[in-house]
């Protein structure tokens, strides 16, 4: 009775991963609906920074970190359009997904500092962290089930550990400008996140113009 | 003034001066010589990368010092050691630094300034950080052209442009999203609209005889508004501008009149299983029985007001309802038709009196031959005079009407038709026959004299085997089943047989 449990269930288990192969979504539309999740993301991103910019302290402007002490200035990306175009399919993927991982944590911080954020458009500044959260996840889910159907080499992943801890400072301005500092290297890498994913999808449909 | 700048000179080569002396001094020496001073502070107007691959930087010179003065610009750049210079100063323009493809990278930082010389000095301009990304803002799109399209008296405005130039994307590289605004040429009112990434937008609400302005500008990866297009205006044509068509609009009437009246109707949409007409007529036991498939409830009377001809076919899921539509304008509402006959042999009958009625044609006619045309079931439309088959088939599937078709006809005073011979049926009307003995479709086997009457019923004939019926109320028929329930329940009456 038992065995006969068992073997129903191994049955029921083979009958759903194979209805689960045959309506597998394809590669290209992965591609597409990531692009679309990247493209929003950077759009986020762009307006945050734009937004922080409205009401920044203009010494802030000059006291700003350079890009260079972002957390994620170690990985090595391509820097120009034809460097990008020579870059291979798995590594473009990789390079997606370790930038989308580096930001897991940081998010977190920014999404906790944006409910005490000192700035007048404080509150939609905060939902958008949380959208971005929300898109970052998705995408990252997406972007994991393309390094599966591209092989081992999507697979890997560089560590880009955040080490700014959970606080951004103590006074209103070294808040405010930690901040945009931080919105500033999201949207470079929000950037390239987005850059990489749309040079894959128009790689990757070479059947429709129109993904270009 | 020589001689001022003796003083000046010697005063600062050791004898101790006060400031403010030489201050002046100097203030004099300025004022009587404005062409010899250091050049003027030149101001870093901004770069431009309209193409993510390029990228322009401007600058302003300040106030000429009397002295010819050259502006350099210097840059830094991230992951990239010292500094350097220009390397165009051509390519884009006077007061303007080129930065082609091989000395642009993009997710880096620059750090620019412009420096104005002459003979008496340097005067650096304030520096400028940016990453090439945002700077990104492409030119305006090109080549909007605008088409007014009529499109059944409502016209519509077409807008089309194309890419700006040098960004032609084949690699998904840059991604361009589009916007335009349109608005009306004596308000200030413009209206937005965004087009994504497709270079054409259809604009429905507009007025005719008003002329229109339109603008269209992109952005580049979210980068910043490109400037608007040149305007481009149209004007939308009058109606009474139309009369030279007026041929062509007589045409159309001609068409809409022969479509009315002289084609059959089309067919409206059918559900399968639900007869329309019957819910139509609102009757509550009408519209169970229209909606009800699958039961097997006890045949019913039919109804009184069934004045209506049919002719059902179905095929396979296909309803074919010729009569109903044809008499949709006298806002019939039955679907069980067949005639006075039958009604009136029908109304009175009793569930259990149908069954006997059945029975007996049974056993009178021995026509009970059950009979499935490829899948065609038949429900027979009309009353023939004389007719004395009773046509009821049952439908396995269809929940109709069936029909019982008879091998041997007895007494028939009318044209059978052998549905038998039912080759295919094409649209509403028209059945195929086959050929074999039937001319135009018509299997008779006992001709009478009626077989001409029959044929008055034939509204249109298409070639050899295809006859299209014309539903017409003949009447008498000896027999009458009136309503009989396939297995799926359905209620229907059956006519009698015939047909042409």
């Amino acid at each position: 009775m038992a065995q006969r449990r068992t073997n129903g269930s191994k049955l029921l288990m083979t009958v759903l991963c194979v209805v689960a192969a045959c309506r597998a979504v394809p590669v290209t539309d992965l591609l597409d609906r990531a692009s679309q999740r990247s493209d929003r993301l950077h759009s986020l991103s762009t307006m945050l920074t734009q937004e922080l910019d409205s009401h920044f302290p203009p010494i802030g402007r000059v006291i700003m970190p350079r890009p260079a002490m972002c957390h994620t200035s170690s990985l090595q990306t391509p820097n120009d359009k034809e460097q990008a175009l020579q870059v291979s399919e798995s590594d473009l993927l990789s390079l997606a997904r370790s930038l989308l991982r580096a930001w897991v944590d940081p998010l977190l911080v920014l999404s906790s500092s944006a409910n005490t954020l000192p700035h007048p458009a404080q509150n939609s500044i905060s939902n958008k962290i949380q959208e971005l959260q929300e898109h970052s996840k998705s995408l990252g889910d997406g972007l994991n089930v393309l390094s599966g159907k591209m092989g081992p080499a999507a697979q890997t992943m560089s560590l880009l550990p955040y080490r700014g801890g959970n606080d951004l400072g103590q006074d209103k301005i070294s808040k405010l400008i930690n901040f945009q500092f931080l919105l500033s290297c999201l949207r470079r890498d929000s950037h390239k996140i987005d850059s990489f994913l749309k040079v894959l999808r128009c790689r990757a449909a070479r059947m429709q113009p129109e993904m270009c | 003034m020589l001689l001022l700048l003796l003083l000046l000179r010697f005063s600062g080569a050791g004898v101790r001066m006060k400031g403010g002396l030489r201050l002046v001094v100097l203030l004099m020496l300025s004022v009587e010589s404005s062409s010899l001073s250091p050049p003027g502070k030149p101001v870093l107007l901004g770069c431009r990368s309209p193409e993510k691959e390029t990228f322009t930087c401007w600058w302003k010179p300040g106030l000429d010092g009397g002295l010819p003065t050259v502006h350099r610009l210097y840059y830094e750049r991230e992951h990239l050691e010292g500094t350097h210079e220009c390397p165009d100063y051509r390519s884009a323009g006077s007061n303007s630094c080129f930065f082609d493809k091989n000395h642009t990278y993009i997710w880096v930082d620059y750090h620019v300034m412009v420096e104005a010389s002459n003979a008496l000095g340097n005067v650096p301009s304030d520096p400028l950080k940016f990453d090439v990304m945002e700077i990104v803002r492409p030119y305006a799109p090109e080549n909007v052209t605008l088409m007014v399209e009529e499109k059944q008296e409502s016209p519509y405005l077409h807008i089309r442009w194309k890419h700006p130039s040098n960004t032609v994307s084949r690699s998904g590289w840059i991604t361009i999203k589009y916007q335009l605004r349109v608005k009306q040429e004596n308000s200030n009112d413009w209206k937005n609209y965004t087009s994504g990434t497709q270079m054409g937008f259809s604009l429905y609400s507009i007025h005719p005889g008003v002329v229109y302005e339109v603008q269209v500008r992109c952005t580049l990866d979210h980068s910043s508004w490109s400037e608007w297009s040149n305007t481009t205006f149209v004007k939308i044509p009058n109606c009474e501008f139309q009369r030279p068509f007026a041929p062509f609009v007589a045409l159309q009437l001609v068409v809409k009149i022969v479509k009315r009246f002289l084609l059959p109707p089309v067919p409206g949409p059918k559900i399968r299983g639900v007869d329309v007409q019957l819910l139509k007529s609102g009757k509550s036991e009408d519209v169970l029985g229209a909606l009800i498939v699958n039961q097997n409830f006890p045949p019913m009377v039919a109804r009184k007001d069934q004045m209506e001809e049919y002719l059902i076919v179905s095929d396979g899921g296909e309803w074919l309802l010729p009569a109903p539509l044809k008499s949709q304008k006298k806002k019939k509402s039955s679907f069980i038709p067949a005639g006075f006959h039958l009604d009136s042999q029908c109304k009175e009958s009793t569930p259990s009196q149908v069954q006997e009625n059945k029975d007996e044609m049974k056993s009178s006619s021995n026509l009970e031959q059950k009979q499935e045309f490829s899948g065609i079931n038949f429900a027979a439309a009309d009353l023939q005079k004389g007719a004395s088959e009773n046509f009821m088939q049952r439908l396995p599937n269809s929940g109709y009407v069936d029909i019982q078709r008879q091998e041997n006809i007895v007494e028939v005073d009318g044209i059978l038709v052998d549905y038998s011979r039912v080759k295919e049926v094409n649209g509403d009307n028209v059945f195929i026959l086959q050929k074999e003995n039937v001319p135009l479709s018509l299997d008779v086997q006992r001709r009478e004299e009626s077989m001409s009457e029959d044929y008055s019923r034939v509204k249109e004939v298409n070639g050899d085997n295809v006859v299209l019926l014309n539903p017409h109320m003949t009447g008498l028929s000896k027999i009458g089943v009136c309503t009989d329930l396939s297995s799926d329940g359905y209620v229907d009456t059956i006519p009698a047989p015939s047909l042409i």
